[in-house]
């Protein structure tokens, strides 16, 4: 039990370490009440016109700013599996899900 | 004064008549969608994300620590399929009867789920999963999510966790201005301490409205099992346009020994003062009403569900950034013989990462 004990103190305070860590790294500029950082997706995709861009960001304020702080972007695949996992969570509608993803990925 | 609930065998039946018909009629109800099908093209990637938390607690003289962590896997297959896991593990720390620091551990799943996406309109989900009776059990239970990290006294209530099948869905009614959301469950009875569950059914259905961005449901849960209570909820949630403030309230009433009560919570964010803009404040006001005419014996098993109560909670959240994020919560509990001060403060961090090394590359 002792040694389970320590060990679980030594990962939670290593990883909130990592994090106060990487804060400290990274860019004050973040914005507060949008996503910022991340990858771009793929040139391949076309690019979301801007009442699209406009409606995704205002769709994205809406659905997933009801419940948490706005995050960082992720890789475009990522935000897909979290789209999904969300989608499901918090019973976006379809139209939303792929509003909001284009949004997260652009 | 009494109130009464429609019977629940025919209620249950009548509530997945509704969704049915509701899931049937939508295509009609939708229209023509003009969503950007490009983004199609993006091919998930498994994703491992959860949280981290260390949290110390006063409650009513006592201190516990307790470091913690709540991994959450996501694994996509295909188009149509989604598994997630996720799991808790937690140390609590406290001063034992000899006056010694000890240790507890625990752990536990709470949901390990398929969601099969069989239309724009419906979700199957099979496994075990939150059951969905109101909105703070699915959405706010996390730590890194929830505003204030002391919970609602009324989370109790109802059976939490389920094990069975689920269809959930959501889409848009009345052009855009409205979306209709529904979940219908049904949960088979184990004992298993890890995946403990009720043999239950229920379901919620709400109507959240974009443009001001309010949503306002109800939600109903049959136990089919010991003495058989059926519970009845509503929820509201509103985030006004022009100001940084999110309201939520949640009520729930049981037929059984579980009582009834009711939490409103306002949540403001300082994102209009420069220097403060990180900062968030939190406060919650509740009251529980034991059920009548409760034996002594039951009172002793119910714990806190066996007394009336009330608690008001306010707390402090500043994010370092949107992943990190120190917390503190104050509450005050009113009850007969039982007034206590609770503390909790501490930190969280939300992780993301791809499980694959070539996770994100498109």
């Amino acid at each position: 039990m002792r040694t389970r004990t320590l060990l679980l103190i030594i990962v939670t305070a290593g990883v909130l370490l990592f994090a106060m860590a990487s804060w400290a790294k990274s860019d004050s500029k973040e914005k507060n009440d949008a996503p910022s950082g991340g990858t771009s997706a793929s040139s391949s995709r076309p690019k979301m016109d801007e009442a699209s861009r406009l409606e995704g960001e205002k769709r994205f304020r809406a659905n997933c700013g009801r419940c948490h702080a706005a995050p960082s972007k992720f890789q475009p695949r990522m935000t897909a599996t979290i789209i999904r996992h969300m989608r499901v969570r918090a019973t976006i509608t379809d139209q939303d899900m792929r509003l909001i993803l284009g949004y997260m990925t652009e | 004064m009494k109130v009464y609930l429609p019977r629940p065998g025919k209620a249950a039946r009548l509530c997945l008549l509704a969704i049915a018909l509701m899931v049937v009629c939508a295509p009609a109800a939708n229209g023509q969608d003009t969503q950007p099908d490009s983004f199609d093209s993006i091919k998930p990637t498994p994703v491992i994300t959860g949280s981290t938390a260390y949290f110390s607690r006063v409650t009513g003289g006592q201190w516990q620590d307790s470091p913690s962590i709540s991994p959450l896997l996501l694994f996509p297959i295909g188009n149509k399929l989604l598994l997630e896991a996720k799991g808790a593990s937690t140390e609590t720390w406290a001063k034992n009867a000899q006056g010694d620091y000890a240790g507890n551990f625990t752990y536990g799943l709470a949901y390990a789920q398929l969601d099969f996406i069989a239309s724009r309109y419906m979700t199957v989900t099979a496994g075990k999963f939150v059951t969905p009776f109101n909105i703070y059990s699915e959405r706010l239970t996390p730590n890194w999510i929830r505003a204030l990290q002391t919970g609602p006294l009324t989370s109790p209530v109802t059976s939490n966790g389920s094990l069975g099948g689920m269809v959930r869905g959501g889409f848009p009614v009345n052009g855009q201005s409205v979306n209709l959301t529904y979940a219908a469950y049904f949960s088979t009875n184990n004992t298993n301490h890890i995946t403990a569950t009720d043999r239950s059914s229920g379901g919620r259905l709400g109507f959240f409205l974009p443009g001001p961005r309010l949503e306002v449901g109800g939600s109903y849960q049959q136990v089919l099992q010991a003495d058989r209570p059926h519970s009845a909820g509503a929820y509201v949630e509103w985030q006004p346009n022009p100001l940084p403030l999110t309201l939520r309230s949640e009520y729930v009433r049981s037929s059984g020994i579980k009582g009834s009560g009711y939490w409103i919570e306002s949540v403001y964010r300082l994102s209009q003062i420069p220097y403060l803009k990180r900062l968030e404040l939190a406060g919650r006001g509740q009251q529980f009403f034991a059920a009548p005419n409760l034996s002594a014996a039951t009172i002793k098993k119910l714990g806190a569900l066996g007394r009336d109560t009330n608690e008001g909670d306010a707390g402090l959240n500043y994010y370092f950034r949107s992943d990190v994020r120190a917390s503190a919560t104050y509450g005050r509990q009113f009850a007969l013989g039982h007034d206590a001060n609770l503390w909790v403060f501490g930190m969280t961090w939300r992780f993301v990462s791809p499980l694959l090394p070539s996770g994100g590359a498109q």
